[in-house]
């Protein structure tokens, strides 16, 4: 069942089928990259689907409830249902609104999150693009996220959105800073900042960066937690004090884009995770991708785990927790990580 | 140094915490399936009114007494009545108006026959006020799967009991047992006296004292 082959077969067929209908090689590559593409797109949107039912069937047991019962087996189909009713809704334009901005601001959230997953190593072989600045790119391409928050707190002229907008801006920049640092010990260790090679580097379980930098994984999880702005740290849409934060003014398909946004996030930091400090898709026995989505989706639960345990900070808390607490310790991590390694 | 213990047994309560959210994850709901499980109803549930019809006969137990038309505080119970050709009063009419009823279960106190009772059942939503106001058959069909113990049988009031003659009321009372029952079932007509035998006692007591205030009129709403 290993995958291995996929990308190489894909390019292979559509070579083969351009050459044979004489066209340029430039389409043969667009073609490929937009199939790569959609491959992943569709992986998404599977796991975004999953993982919604998984967080409605953990909160339920978490509460010692059920969940989502009725749609399906254990309520299987609740997703999609729910999609479709999504699909159904009328897309509301209030009419105050900053047209362009509001209309482009979950478009360029969905687009930041997706874009990601270029270079995560899906399994043996099976990575979209190769970059050799692979966990920069990914860094760099997820801090658009603010912009997208940003655009929908201004755009959707509304006070409690752009007070969403603002929170979050501010949280995700203090965390980028943590997050960054913790993983610059990962960095360190691999003296590489491609994806494959950090992988490559802990073939062995003894190898795994949780545990020769369990202090940057805690560090990087927490900081991810609050990156995804997600409880503790959810306080860019705190329910009881911003109604429902930057996206109350959006309903409809764009509301979803927003949703789907967030998982991916989710989806993303978990597998970040999974690849940087518990040795990616490397295991034995199960095909290496089944290795990748266990190891993410541990993660994820994980992070709904924290969800369901810890109570909401407070705004200055949320600061005070990442100035004072997460970036010494990340500072630490790099200083202890790099007078015991070099 | 206040602040570094601070962080350890934070770090400790937040480990703690994990711990107590993971075992509510691994214990059992406690949710009931609601349209395929069904809580177990108390036996003296307050419910849905309804009338008991005798288990063997299949009659109802009413007598058209309306003691509890009387007794209810909100005058949800409607009784129409008139005198058989016994002597009896026999039931035109009875109706529960469901809208207003409080569920106090004051009517099944106040009755001496066994006949009303508050059930367990609660599932009698509608989509119009009109058809929550239950008649005769109805409350009948409801009762009919309701098991119920009789009730220890009150001595008759005083006043009451003397003036009627007991053979005269065994009597009427078993023949109108018999009458109906024999119409509906025949093979249960014979069992039928023994139940009014049983029920004797308040068979002669409650007509008795109802007859008196209300014998001018040939109907009585309440």
């Amino acid at each position: 069942m290993e995958l291995t082959g996929l990308f190489k077969w894909l390019d292979g067929v559509v070579a083969s089928i351009v050459s044979a209908l004489g066209l340029p090689s430039w389409v043969a590559q667009l073609i490929e990259m937009i199939g790569v593409a959609a491959i992943v797109l569709g992986v998404g949107a599977v796991m975004i689907m999953f993982l919604v039912w998984w967080e409605r069937k953990l909160s339920g047991h978490f509460q010692q409830r059920f969940g989502p019962m009725r749609t399906g087996w254990h309520g299987w189909l609740q997703t999609i249902a729910d999609g479709i009713k999504l699909i159904q809704k009328e897309d509301i334009l209030p009419r105050d609104i900053d047209r362009s901005v509001f209309y482009w601001s979950p478009v360029i959230m969905f687009c930041c999150s997706f874009a990601a997953f270029a270079v995560i190593p899906w399994g043996r072989g099976l990575i979209p693009s190769d970059l050799n600045i692979g966990i920069l790119y990914i860094l760099a391409i997820t801090t658009f996220v603010v912009i997208s928050l940003l655009m929908a707190g201004w755009g959707s002229n509304n006070k409690y959105a752009l007070l969403g907008g603002m929170r979050s801006a501010a949280q995700i920049i203090s965390y980028e800073v943590p997050l960054t640092l913790s993983i610059l010990g990962v960095i360190m260790m691999t003296q590489s900042l491609s994806m494959t090679a950090i992988v490559a580097a802990q073939d062995k379980i003894y190898n795994w960066f949780i545990f020769r930098q369990p202090l940057g994984f805690l560090v990087y999880l927490v900081a991810a937690t609050a990156e995804t702005n997600r409880a503790p740290f959810d306080i860019p849409e705190a329910e009881q004090e911003l109604v429902a934060g930057f996206n109350i003014e959006y309903s409809g398909m764009r509301f979803a884009m927003f949703f789907m946004a967030e998982y991916l996030n989710l989806f993303l930091i978990s597998a970040i995770a999974a690849t940087l400090f518990l040795g990616g898709w490397q295991g034995p026995l199960l095909p290496s991708w089944i290795w990748f989505l266990l190891k993410t989706l541990f993660i994820v639960f994980i992070v709904m785990w924290f969800k369901w345990t810890y109570p909401r900070l407070r705004v200055d808390q949320l600061m005070g927790f990442c100035w004072k607490f997460l970036l010494p310790l990340a500072f630490a991590n790099i200083i202890i990580s790099g007078f015991l390694y070099h | 140094m206040a602040a570094k213990i601070k962080v350890y047994s934070g770090i400790k309560n937040l480990i703690i915490g994990l711990g107590v959210t993971i075992r509510h994850l691994f214990s059992h709901a406690v949710t009931l399936q609601y349209p395929d499980e069904r809580w177990e109803m108390p036996e003296r549930s307050r419910g849905v009114v309804v009338l008991l019809s005798d288990k063997e006969t299949g009659d109802l137990n009413c007598t058209a007494c309306i003691l509890c038309a009387k007794a209810c505080p909100v005058g949800a119970i409607w009784i129409e009545r008139h005198r058989g050709d016994d002597k009896r009063w026999k039931l035109d009419k009875f109706e529960i108006d469901n809208t207003i009823c409080c569920y106090c279960g004051l009517c099944e106190e106040a009755c001496n026959f066994d006949a009303i009772k508050l059930t367990g059942k609660y599932e009698f939503s509608a989509f119009d006020k009109e058809s929550l106001t239950y008649d005769v058959n109805r409350l009948q069909e409801l009762g009919l799967d309701v098991d119920y113990e009789p009730k220890r049988k009150k001595p008759a009031p005083k006043p009451a009991a003397t003036p009627q003659p007991k053979p005269a009321t065994d009597a009427s009372a078993g023949e109108a047992k018999a009458e109906s029952a024999a119409a509906a079932n025949p093979e249960a007509a014979g069992k039928s006296p023994e139940v009014a035998e049983k029920k004797e006692q308040p068979g002669d007591s409650a007509p008795a004292a109802e007859t008196k205030p209300d014998d001018n009129n040939e109907e009585k709403g309440a």
